[in-house]
C-alpha cells in the first residue's frame, strides 16, 4: 500500500463523514459511493485506476472552480439587473460562457496569440511536438497549434455570419407571416417546407458545386438552408403574441405592420429566439465543419477545424491523437453553447417564476 | 360556533408564517395566522388579492408553492404535524384525506384524459377502491351533484363539458376518496351568475351530506355568506377578524371588514337621454354577425348610445356581448346591418376606417395582463396613442403622459418608466384606461373591466370611470355579467341572450318588475349578503331548475320562466 492509496481513502472517508455531520445528504451519497466504487476499481485496476479517478476528479473540480470564479467575475462587472440574472445561472452555464469567452479571445486575437502563421511551413510533415510546436506539425509541416487558433477565427466567424444571416431572414419572414396571415402566411410556410424537404447536406453540395466555393456563397447557402427552421419558430412564437389584446389595441389604433413587429411583437419573442440562436449556431457550425471535411467548405490554405480533421486523419492509424484535437475543439464549443442555451431556455420558459 | 366542540378539531394552524423569495431576500407573506377547523365545519377565507388566502389554503395541505417556504408555526392535521412530516407522508394525505378544488376547472383537468379516468385515479392509487367500484362511485357522485346524464358524462373529455359542469365534476373528484377536508380556491369566480348558483348549491349539498370540513377561499362576500359557518377576514397576510357568519354579517368589528361590507354602496345618479335631438354617438342598427362559416352569433342587434351616457350590456357568457363590441370596433364585419358614429355609417372593417374614426372609439379590456404589452414601458404605452393621433413629441408628449397619469390617479414620476408586470391588477387596469384616454375619444367600450379585480379595487376603477365621464363627457358601452356593477354605474341597460337583445331601457325601469323572464333569471341569480339567500332561492326555483340546467335547454328555460 503506497502513501497515495492510503491518502486517497483517508481523504474520501473523512470528507464523507464531514458531509454526514453537516447533513449534506447528496454530497455524502456522492462521496461515499465514490469510495465504494474506488474499492472495486482499486482491486481490479490497481493504483493506476485510482490515479485516473483522481485526475478526472481534479479536472472536473478545476472546471467547476474556473466556472464559479468566472461567474463571480461576470456578476461583479455586469449591470445590477443582469448581475441578478447571472447569479442564478448554474455552473454549467458559467462553464459554457467561459469556453465561449476563451474561443472569442482566441478568434479575435489569433495573429497575436498564434506563434506561427496559418499557412507557414516551418517543419517536416507530421513532425512530433517539440518546444517550438506545442502540438506538432501537420501533413505539410505547418504548426497545428497555430492552425487551431486561426481555425477559431475562420470556422467560428463563418458559422456566426451564416447564423446571423439565417436569423435575419427567417425571423423577419416569420414575423411578417404571423402579422399578415392569410395567403402570405400560407405561401411562406409552404416555401419553407420546400427548402426543408431537401436534405441539407445534399442541398449545400449542389449549391456549392453550382456557384463555386467562395466564402460569400457558403454563408448564403448555409443561411438559406437554416432560415426555414427559424421562420417556423418565429412564426409560432409570434403567433402566440399576435392574439394578445395589446396587439388588438395597437391594430385598432391603426398602427402599421412594421410598428407591430418592431415594438409589440419582437420584444415579446426575443427570449426563445435567442435560445434558438444558440442551438442553430451549433447546427450551422457542424454543417460548415462537415462541408470542410468534404472539401467544399473553406478552401486551403486557410485553417479550418473541419478540414484539419480530414487532412490529419491518417495519423489516427498510428495511434496519434492530434487529428482529434480540432474535433475536440468543435465538440467543446458545441457543448459550451448548449450549456448556455439550456440556461436561457430555462429562463424564457418562465420556470424561474 | 356552538355546533363544534374542541374534541372535533381537524385542522389546527398556529402562528403560521410563510415567506416568499423575491429580489434575493425572503419576504414575509403570512405573518402569523391561527386557524382552527372542526370536522364538518366550513370556513370562509376572504380578503383582497395578495392577502394570502390561497397561500394559507395550500399550507393547510402542508404545501408551499415554488418560491415560498413555511418559516414558522405549526400545522396540525388530525393529530399529525405537517410542517415536520416528510414529503412522502404529506403526499399520502393529499388527494385521499385533503382534497383541493382549483379556481379554473378547465385549466386543472388534463384535456387528454376522460373525466372519469381522472376521477378514479386517486382512489385507485391509494388502493381505496378498485377501478370499477370507483367508477360506480363517480357516477353516484355525479348524480348527487346533479350533473346532467350522470351515467355517461364521465366518459367525455373535459372540453366536451361546460365550465359549470366541469367545476362540479372537479368537486366530485375531490370527493372521490371521501376526504376529511376540501379546500375550495375560488371555485366559482370564473363562472356566470346563473352557473355559479348551481355550483354553489352542489358544493353546499355534498359538503353537508358527507360532513366534510372545508376551507372556502373567495373574495366575494355574498358567496361566502351562503357557504361558510365561520368567516375569517385576511389583510396582507394577517388576520383581521374571525366570527360566525351571522355575527360577521350583522356586526363586523373592524373598520377594514366594515369597508369590505360597504363596498358596492357606490351609486351614481342616473342620466336620461338628451331630448334636444342630439344624435347618438354610436348607433348599432339591425346587426347580424357570425364567425367564418359558423351560425349567427348576433341576430338583429340594435341599440343607441348617447354622448355622456353609460349603456350596460349584460348577459351570460356566449350571449354575444363581446361580439357586439367586436362589430363596433370593426374587428368582425357584420353580415347585415351597420354601425353609425355620430350619424355617419362606419366602414365595416377597421382597416378601412380613417384614423379619426379609429380615435373616437377606444376600448378597455377585461384582462389587463394581456391588454398591456409586458415589455413596453408605461410611458410608451400611454404616450404612443397621443403621439400617433396628435403627433406630440418630446417635452409636449411627456407633459401629456404626466397629465394622463395624474388623471388616473397614479404618481407620474413613480410610474413613468415602469413595466406593466411591476404593477398590481388595479394599477394595470388604470393604465389601460389612460391608454384609451390618450386618444381623446368620445366613446369607450369597457369589456368586463372590473370582473378580474377585487371588490375594493373594482370600486376604485368604477369611481374613476365615473369621474372621467363627468369631466370629459365620455360615453361608455359597459359590457358585464355583474349586475351589481350595472346597478352602480349604468344609465341604460341592454340585456342580451343567445345573440339577441331581449330587453333594453333605462336602468331604474330594468330593475323594477315586471322583467323579461331572462332578465329576471339574471337578477335573481346575483348572490345577496343574506346567508339564507341561496336556500330561499332554491326553494323558490325548485332543486332541478336552478341556473344553467334551467336555461340550457329550450324547455328548461320555459320551466324557469314559469317558476
Amino acid at each position: 500500500m503506497s502513501v497515495f492509496v492510503i491518502g486517497y481513502y483517508t481523504i474520501l472517508i473523512a470528507a464523507s463523514c464531514l458531509a454526514v455531520y453537516f447533513e449534506r445528504r447528496r454530497v455524502f451519497m456522492l462521496l461515499f459511493s465514490l469510495t465504494l466504487v474506488s474499492f472495486v476499481a482499486g482491486i481490479i485496476g490497481g493504483v493506476g485506476a485510482l490515479r485516473t479517478i483522481t485526475t478526472l476528479a481534479a479536472v472536473l473540480s478545476l472546471a467547476a472552480g474556473v466556472s464559479y470564479a468566472f461567474k463571480e467575475f461576470l456578476v461583479q462587472i455586469a449591470r445590477p439587473g443582469l448581475a441578478r440574472e447571472l447569479r442564478t445561472a448554474p455552473l454549467t452555464a458559467a462553464f459554457g460562457m467561459f469556453v465561449i469567452f476563451t474561443y472569442a479571445i482566441a478568434g479575435i486575437f489569433a495573429p497575436w496569440i498564434a506563434p506561427h502563421g496559418q499557412a507557414e511551413v516551418i517543419s517536416t510533415s507530421f513532425a512530433p511536438p517539440d518546444a517550438n510546436m506545442l502540438l506538432g506539425a501537420d501533413q505539410l509541416g505547418r504548426d497545428i497549434f497555430s492552425r487551431i487558433i486561426y481555425g477559431a477565427r475562420n470556422t467560428v466567424g463563418l458559422a456566426l455570419a451564416a447564423t446571423i444571416l439565417a436569423f435575419v431572414m427567417g425571423a423577419f419572414a416569420g414575423l411578417l407571416a404571423a402579422v399578415k396571415g392569410g395567403w402570405f402566411d400560407q405561401f411562406m410556410g409552404r416555401f419553407a417546407d420546400v427548402i426543408m424537404s431537401v436534405p441539407s447536406l445534399i442541398f449545400a453540395l449542389l449549391m456549392l458545386s453550382i456557384f463555386g466555393t467562395n466564402l460569400f456563397v457558403i454563408v448564403v447557402v448555409v443561411a438559406v438552408i437554416y432560415s426555414p427552421r427559424v421562420f417556423r419558430l418565429t412564426r409560432a412564437v409570434a403567433g402566440n403574441v399576435v392574439v394578445m389584446d395589446y396587439i388588438e389595441a395597437a391594430k385598432l389604433r391603426g398602427e402599421g405592420d412594421w410598428y407591430l413587429i418592431r415594438r409589440e411583437i419582437l420584444p415579446n419573442s426575443t427570449a426563445p429566439l435567442v435560445a434558438e440562436f444558440g442551438l442553430e449556431f451549433c447546427f450551422v457550425f457542424l454543417l460548415i465543419a462537415g462541408l470542410s471535411f468534404l472539401g467544399l467548405g473553406i478552401q486551403p490554405p486557410t485553417a479550418d477545424w473541419g478540414s484539419m480533421v480530414r487532412e490529419n486523419a491518417t495519423l489516427i492509424s498510428f495511434g496519434d491523437v492530434t487529428p482529434l484535437i480540432p474535433a475536440a475543439a468543435i465538440a467543446l464549443l458545441t457543448v459550451a453553447v448548449n450549456f448556455v442555451v439550456d440556461w436561457m431556455l430555462f429562463r424564457s420558459s418562465g420556470l424561474k417564476g | 360556533m356552538g355546533r363544534f366542540s374542541d374534541k372535533d378539531v381537524l385542522l389546527d394552524i398556529e402562528d403560521l408564517r410563510i415567506e416568499g423569495y423575491s429580489d434575493e431576500t425572503w419576504v414575509p407573506i403570512i405573518k402569523g395566522v391561527d386557524l382552527k377547523l372542526h370536522r364538518g365545519e366550513v370556513m370562509g377565507l376572504i380578503g383582497e388579492s395578495g392577502a394570502g388566502k390561497s397561500t394559507i389554503g395550500a399550507a393547510a395541505m402542508g404545501y408551499a408553492r415554488d418560491g415560498t417556504r413555511i418559516s414558522g408555526g405549526s400545522i396540525e392535521f388530525d393529530g399529525m404535524e405537517l410542517t415536520t412530516a416528510s414529503e412522502g407522508e404529506r403526499r399520502a394525505l393529499r388527494g385521499s384525506r385533503i382534497a383541493y378544488v382549483a379556481q379554473s376547472a378547465a385549466a386543472s383537468f388534463n384535456p387528454a384524459h376522460k373525466i372519469i379516468d381522472q376521477h378514479t385515479e386517486a382512489p385507485v392509487h391509494y388502493r381505496i377502491k378498485k377501478r370499477m367500484e370507483a367508477q360506480e362511485d363517480a357516477k353516484e357522485l355525479y348524480e348527487r351533484l346533479r350533473l346532467p346524464n350522470p351515467q355517461e358524462i364521465g366518459f367525455r373529455y373535459p372540453h366536451q363539458v361546460s365550465g359549470g359542469q366541469l367545476q362540479r365534476a372537479m368537486t366530485a373528484m375531490a370527493m372521490s376518496c371521501r376526504p376529511d377536508l376540501i379546500i375550495f380556491d375560488e371555485p366559482t369566480t370564473a363562472l356566470d351568475v346563473t352557473t355559479q348558483i348551481e355550483v354553489l348549491a352542489a358544493i353546499r349539498d355534498i359538503v353537508d351530506q358527507f360532513n366534510t370540513a372545508a376551507i372556502y377561499i373567495t373574495h366575494d362576500l355574498a358567496v361566502v355568506a351562503q357557504m361558510a359557518d365561520t368567516i375569517k377576514v385576511l389583510l396582507k397576510g394577517e388576520e383581521v377578524e374571525q366570527a360566525s357568519t351571522d355575527r360577521m354579517l350583522s356586526d363586523p368589528q373592524e373598520d377594514y371588514t366594515k369597508s369590505l361590507w360597504a363596498v358596492r354602496s357606490f351609486k351614481r345618479p342616473q342620466k336620461a337621454r338628451p331630448t334636444d335631438g342630439t344624435k347618438p354617438i354610436i348607433s348599432v342598427r339591425g346587426v347580424d354577425a357570425s364567425y367564418t362559416g359558423g351560425d349567427k352569433v348576433l341576430d338583429d342587434v340594435s341599440f343607441d348610445i348617447y354622448p355622456g351616457m353609460t349603456v350596460a350590456v349584460v348577459g351570460e357568457s356566449g350571449s354575444g356581448k363581446s361580439t357586439t363590441a367586436r362589430v363596433i370596433t370593426g374587428l368582425l364585419p357584420p353580415s347585415k346591418g351597420d354601425v353609425l358614429l355620430n350619424g355617419e355609417p362606419l366602414p365595416p372593417k377597421y382597416t378601412n376606417r380613417t384614423r379619426d374614426q379609429l380615435r373616437q372609439a377606444q376600448m378597455i379590456y377585461q384582462m389587463a395582463d394581456t391588454a398591456l404589452n409586458p415589455k413596453v414601458r408605461i410611458r410608451e404605452i400611454i404616450g404612443r396613442p397621443a403621439q400617433f393621433y396628435s403627433g406630440l413629441k418630446g417635452p409636449a408628449l411627456k407633459q401629456r403622459v404626466d397629465e394622463l397619469l395624474d388623471l388616473i390617479e397614479l404618481e407620474p414620476s413613480k410610474y413613468y418608466n415602469r413595466y406593466p408586470p411591476e404593477l398590481s391588477g388595479g394599477q394595470k387596469q388604470r393604465i389601460g384606461i389612460a391608454r384609451a384616454l390618450a386618444a381623446e375619444p368620445d366613446f369607450i367600450i369597457c369589456d368586463e373591466v372590473t370582473s378580474a379585480l377585487d371588490q375594493l379595487v373594482a370600486e376604485g376603477i368604477l369611481k374613476l370611470l365615473d369621474r372621467l365621464q363627468r369631466e370629459l363627457n365620455l360615453a361608455y358601452m359597459f359590457i358585464t355579467h355583474d349586475l351589481a356593477t350595472v346597478r352602480s354605474i349604468a344609465d341604460e341597460v341592454v340585456v342580451m341572450q343567445n345573440g339577441r337583445v331581449v330587453e333594453q331601457g333605462p336602468k331604474d325601469q330594468m330593475f323594477t318588475p315586471p322583467h323579461h323572464p331572462y332578465t329576471d333569471l339574471l337578477l335573481s341569480s346575483v348572490p345577496e349578503m343574506d346567508p339564507n339567500w341561496l336556500t330561499t332561492l332554491l326553494e323558490e326555483r325548485g332543486v332541478d331548475n336552478i341556473g344553467e340546467a334551467g336555461s340550457e335547454t329550450k324547455d328548461g328555460s320555459e320551466k324557469t320562466q314559469s317558476a
